[in-house]
């Protein structure tokens, strides 16, 4: 059904959006990008799955695999982050502008 | 430094979508524990704007792959038929690249970082997506990728301009070169591998001797003949042949652009180009008049440090 299809599409381009303007928080851009990959994973699952395709099932596992990979990499800097600042803002991201 | 090795290595060899994503990612989250490696915030934030953007970037590049998917039914690189994925495609390697408008990551970050790193940074982590862009060369989109070069030839040629700090310096050169390796992707792909390889090796030998000498400022350059006169010599070689003067190999790859460009009656383009080209020229200029045609006014004795790691590199700039 391709209004399945279109909602996650849908979903992929606003959390696009959310990370490219982002609010104040580094957080909430580290969470968009977990959701745009959750809708990339999910579009994967229905067309593997629609299509009885035995090949391209593969495909949404290693998806999984290596976004943990990445979310952990993610809270490690977010982490390095605010030990040196008190606060989370990427306004503070600025000491590389001299 | 293994596994980046390993992720071009998969990113290469790969002709499915999702393979060449992972190695992708696998480089990204490789080269970041090595851009923070010295604990300072400077590091750790341009570790975090690298992370941020590149992330960003593969899952577009998925996206595209998966629209190409899902309205095809394969995933086959070099088989790209539906033209909105080609176009997010294009995007996406924009962003790993570093073309504009997406390159205002890319100073920021070869900043923060230490040299070595830099130079693995915008050499060995371009390789991958252009490998990319070669594959799929025959189904992108010609004018957005012309616009995006001669967009990046032009910001990398005047950003640089007011630029004291070696490293983006060199940041902006290698958005400038991007550019040029860009616009002839569509027409002869041969040509991008070869300015692909004569831009890494100028600028690896370029890193190298400023690591050796560990300038970081345009003031720590006018005092680095007293520590090896000779790299200094090669150094200003390096950098008139990276803007690409005629008797340097760097001319070598300008030179047919410009003829593959005219060839396919592109000479407005072209011109804009070389004209652009004159920009870099500027501070390329500059930074071998800082080096090497002008002496210190105070006279300082010879220092002894850095005896390592030096003596590879008087021979690659000779090339």
């Amino acid at each position: 059904i391709p209004l399945i299809y279109i909602n996650i599409i849908l979903t992929f381009t606003i959390s696009l959006l959310k990370i490219l303007i982002y609010h104040s928080h580094l957080i909430s851009s580290l969470l968009y990008l977990k959701k745009i990959i959750l809708s990339l994973f999910i579009i994967t699952t229905l067309t593997t799955l629609n299509t009885h395709s035995l090949l391209t099932n593969i495909i949404p596992i290693t998806i999984l695999i290596f976004t943990t990979y990445k979310t952990t990499i993610n809270l490690t800097l977010l982490i390095s982050i605010s030990n040196t600042y008190n606060l989370n803002y990427i306004h503070n991201l600025n000491l590389l502008q001299y | 430094m293994l596994s980046l090795a390993l992720g071009t290595m998969i990113t290469i060899t790969s002709n499915h979508w999702v393979t060449a994503w992972a190695g992708l990612e696998i480089n990204t989250l490789a080269i970041i524990p090595l851009i923070s490696k010295s604990h300072h915030p400077r590091a750790i934030e341009a570790a975090t704007k690298y992370f941020l953007t590149q992330a960003t970037a593969s899952a577009l590049m998925l996206f595209s792959s998966m629209t190409n998917a899902w309205s095809s039914g394969q995933w086959d690189i070099t088989q790209l038929t539906n033209p909105p994925s080609c176009l997010l495609l294009t995007a996406a390697i924009a962003i790993k690249l570093g073309l504009t408008p997406f390159h205002f990551w890319f100073p920021e970050v070869l900043q923060g970082s230490s040299l070595t790193t830099a130079l693995l940074l915008s050499t060995a982590m371009k390789f991958p997506p252009t490998t990319i862009l070669l594959l799929t060369s025959h189904s992108l989109n010609p004018t957005l990728l012309s616009t995006m070069a001669i967009m990046s030839i032009a910001l990398g040629g005047w950003m640089g301009l007011n630029q004291t700090q070696t490293r983006k310096i060199l940041a902006f050169s290698s958005i400038s070169h991007l550019g040029w390796m860009t616009i002839i992707i569509t027409y002869n792909p041969k040509l991008t591998l070869l300015t692909f390889y004569l831009y890494s090796l100028m600028t690896t030998s370029i890193f190298l001797s400023m690591n050796s000498t560990n300038t970081l400022k345009l003031s720590t350059l006018m005092t680095s003949w007293t520590k090896a006169p000779m790299l200094n010599t090669t150094l200003m070689l390096t950098l008139l042949s990276l803007a690409g003067l005629p008797p340097l190999t760097g001319f070598l790859p300008k030179w047919l652009i410009i003829q593959e460009l005219t060839k396919q009656e592109m000479t407005t383009t072209a011109t804009i180009i070389s004209m652009l080209s004159l920009l870099g020229l500027f501070f390329y200029l500059r930074l071998t008049y800082c080096s090497t045609i002008t002496l210190p006014p105070n006279s300082s004795n010879k220092m002894k440090q850095w005896s390592i790691k030096k003596p590879v590199n008087t021979l690659t700039p000779t090339l």
